[in-house]
């Protein structure tokens, strides 16, 4: 954990080459990098300044071509926002999208930290199957579980309903495996001390295990939010009557449908709908990414 | 740390180091040992042996039971279910129309009726998509992981770089299908053109490719900057002393030592790529004509616009194993070439 955290945020520190020559040509030999990440940079803002520019631009809907708003105005978020002149529910939708990511992160955090817990740290019959069953479970493709989840649910007579939009998010192989891979981290010696005071496993994940991988869990969290907030083809199937859907489908609804052509109102939306996900990468920006990069290095 | 040792064996090692928690100065076997003459009490421990472990068992799967119960309940019987329902003529709204034996999957193989002929068309265009934009999603994050490597204000890149991953699908889609619109999009405007770029093929393909690149490749940026960082500097050195070029640096001593990293990109990109579903549908909606029809959207109007859930469901099965084949495949070859 800690050595991810210097290698992706920490400046590396700089080679002692004394020669003076050897400076002048290394700043040099950079200035095609800057030029190229400046240009790319620069192509990652177009999109964003161009959303911002007509979102806040009361222009009857229509996009310029000019970057700053030509007539700075709230007019389009007031228009979506308000249910009686888009007909669209948008702040329930918001509520919605930000309730149900939250109660599914928690959730993951909580049933993947005991899992792993068990897997890492406990001996008994049958531990192989299981370890096996939540590996197995990381291969299969969301499509194949897709349909059938949605033929279970309305078996099950759940559909259209927040346990709809929760439940299958819970079963997270992955948040198992990244705390698996953290627990089995933890030296013996610190759990040695609390078996010698008689304590159960119970009291062992408790008092030890959840406040060492309390970072790792919050990351954790953060990831199961960020997907579930932005999870689009479940909650599209999964929900049908206005007032169930998240956010992600709500805009797709209102950009393929009214508004397909009020491109201020649509970027209004478009607008609001980011702002939660915009607030965690602000204040969680750095665990987000350790998180990402743990996945990418501990993936295969 | 352990769980950045990407070489570590620690996936299938579940013996090491755990908490037995079980009296660990008894043989293994005890109750197997040599006879002993007294034998009321060698009994009593074997019995309180094998109950201990009872309860061991019984302790760690009540903190499996939360994870096994929603696994089972919302991923395992779904797909059972869903193996019984492909099997079967199955509407949407109606329900169990009757057993169908294998025939959903040999319509969709042999490519008969209007999804079975659709499937093949949209099996070929995400295969098109997939060649297209996975060596784009893996080639464009790593050259610019090395870039912002070897820059200053990494923070600053590594923002700009990310920031999109913040968009959602339907977020993201919208928004390039305003800067793309034929009438009134910004791109347009700004040049002055009159560019169909969502509307004819191949432009509509193009935009497609720029949009998704542009709001995701920031997730294998991040995975292939901590692999550069993880590249020892010393060997950097060492090659910059004997006089090796950046770009030298980058592809004889950088890109080799970040094999690893880049299989679960390319992985991640492949399995992304072949679901590729909402930014179409909202760029595009799989026009003009079916020309930008993904496989996704086959299963998806076949199960809610046709209502043939069984039929969909089946279609669902043959992408799943097309995509376990290729994962199958990718991490075959790259052990092999390891």
């Amino acid at each position: 954990m800690a050595s991810v955290t210097t290698s992706i945020s920490g400046q590396p520190g700089k080679p002692k080459l004394p020669r003076r020559r050897l400076m002048t040509r290394r700043s040099l030999s950079r200035l095609p990098t800057l030029a190229i990440l400046t240009v790319v940079g620069l192509i990652m803002l177009f999109p964003t300044v161009w959303v911002l520019s007509t979102a806040f631009n009361n222009n009857g809907g229509i996009a310029t071509g000019n970057i700053l708003p030509t007539k700075p105005s709230l007019y389009n978020f007031r228009e979506i926002l308000n249910v009686v002149s888009s007909g669209e529910p948008v702040l329930r939708w918001l509520l919605n999208s930000i309730g149900v990511s939250i109660v599914a992160a928690i959730g993951v955090a909580l049933i993947d930290s005991l899992a792993a817990f068990a897997l890492a740290r406990l001996q008994f019959r049958g531990s192989k199957v299981v370890f096996y069953v939540v590996v197995s479970s990381l291969m299969v493709p969301f499509i194949a579980v897709l349909l059938p989840q949605y033929l279970w649910f309305h078996w099950l007579g759940l559909l259209n309903s927040y346990g709809a939009l929760i439940l299958p998010y819970t079963a997270n192989a992955f948040g198992v495996f990244l705390l698996y891979q953290f627990f089995l981290g933890i030296p013996r010696e610190l759990q040695e001390a609390t078996t010698v005071d008689g304590a159960g496993p119970f009291v062992m994940w408790y008092r030890l295990f959840v406040p060492l991988s309390i970072g790792i869990t919050a990351t954790l969290g953060l990831l199961t939010f960020m997907n579930v907030y932005n999870d689009y083809f479940w909650p599209l199937i999964a929900t049908s009557t206005p007032n169930m859907r998240t956010v992600t489908v709500g805009l797709e609804i209102v950009a393929i449908g009214q508004y397909q052509t009020n491109f201020g109102a649509l970027m209004a939306l478009t607008v609001i709908s980011v702002i939660p996900m915009l607030v965690v990468f602000v204040f969680a920006q750095r665990r987000l990414v350790e998180g990402i990069a743990m996945s990418g290095l501990a993936g295969v | 740390m352990s769980s950045l040792q990407p070489s570590q064996p620690a996936l299938t090692d579940t013996g090491s180091g755990q908490y037995t928690g079980r009296g660990e100065a008894f043989p293994a076997k005890a109750g197997n040992g040599p006879a002993s003459p007294v034998l009321a009490p060698h009994q009593a421990v074997g019995k309180n042996r094998r109950k201990r472990r009872l309860v061991d068992d019984l302790k760690a799967y009540a903190f499996l039971a939360p994870y096994l119960s929603v696994f089972i309940l919302f991923t395992l019987v779904p797909v059972g279910f869903g193996i019984y329902v492909s099997l079967h003529k199955w509407s949407t709204t109606l329900g169990n129309q009757g057993f169908a034996g294998l025939s959903n999957y040999s319509t969709l193989i042999e490519g008969q009726g209007y999804y079975g002929s659709q499937f093949y068309q949209a099996m070929s265009n995400t295969v098109l998509f997939v060649i297209i934009s996975v060596p784009l999603l893996w080639a464009i994050p790593t050259g610019l992981a090395y870039a912002v490597f070897r820059s200053p204000a990494k923070g600053l890149w590594r923002i700009l770089f990310f920031y999109p991953s913040v968009f959602s699908v339907t977020a993201f889609g919208s928004a390039w299908s305003l800067l793309l619109a034929t009438n009134g999009g910004s791109v347009n405007s700004i040049l002055h053109t009159d560019i169909h770029w969502l509307t004819g093929v191949p432009m509509a393909w193009l935009s497609i490719d720029l949009a998704t690149i542009w709001a995701t490749m920031g997730f294998s940026f991040i995975i292939m900057y901590a692999a550069v960082t993880q590249v020892p500097r010393i060997i950097l050195e060492a090659a910059e002393i004997d006089g090796a070029r950046p770009f030298a640096r980058f592809r004889y001593v950088i890109l080799p030592l970040l094999r690893r990293a880049s299989i679960v990109v390319i992985i991640i990109e492949t399995i992304a790529s072949f679901n590729l579903f909402a930014q179409d549908q909202i760029m595009t909606g799989g026009g003009p004509g079916y020309d930008t029809t993904t496989i996704s959207m086959n299963i998806y109007n076949q199960a809610f616009s046709s209502f043939n859930i069984g039929g969909a469901t089946a279609a669902a099965f043959l992408l799943a194993i097309v995509l376990a084949v290729i994962a199958f495949i990718q991490l075959r070859v790259s052990r092999r070439r390891a």
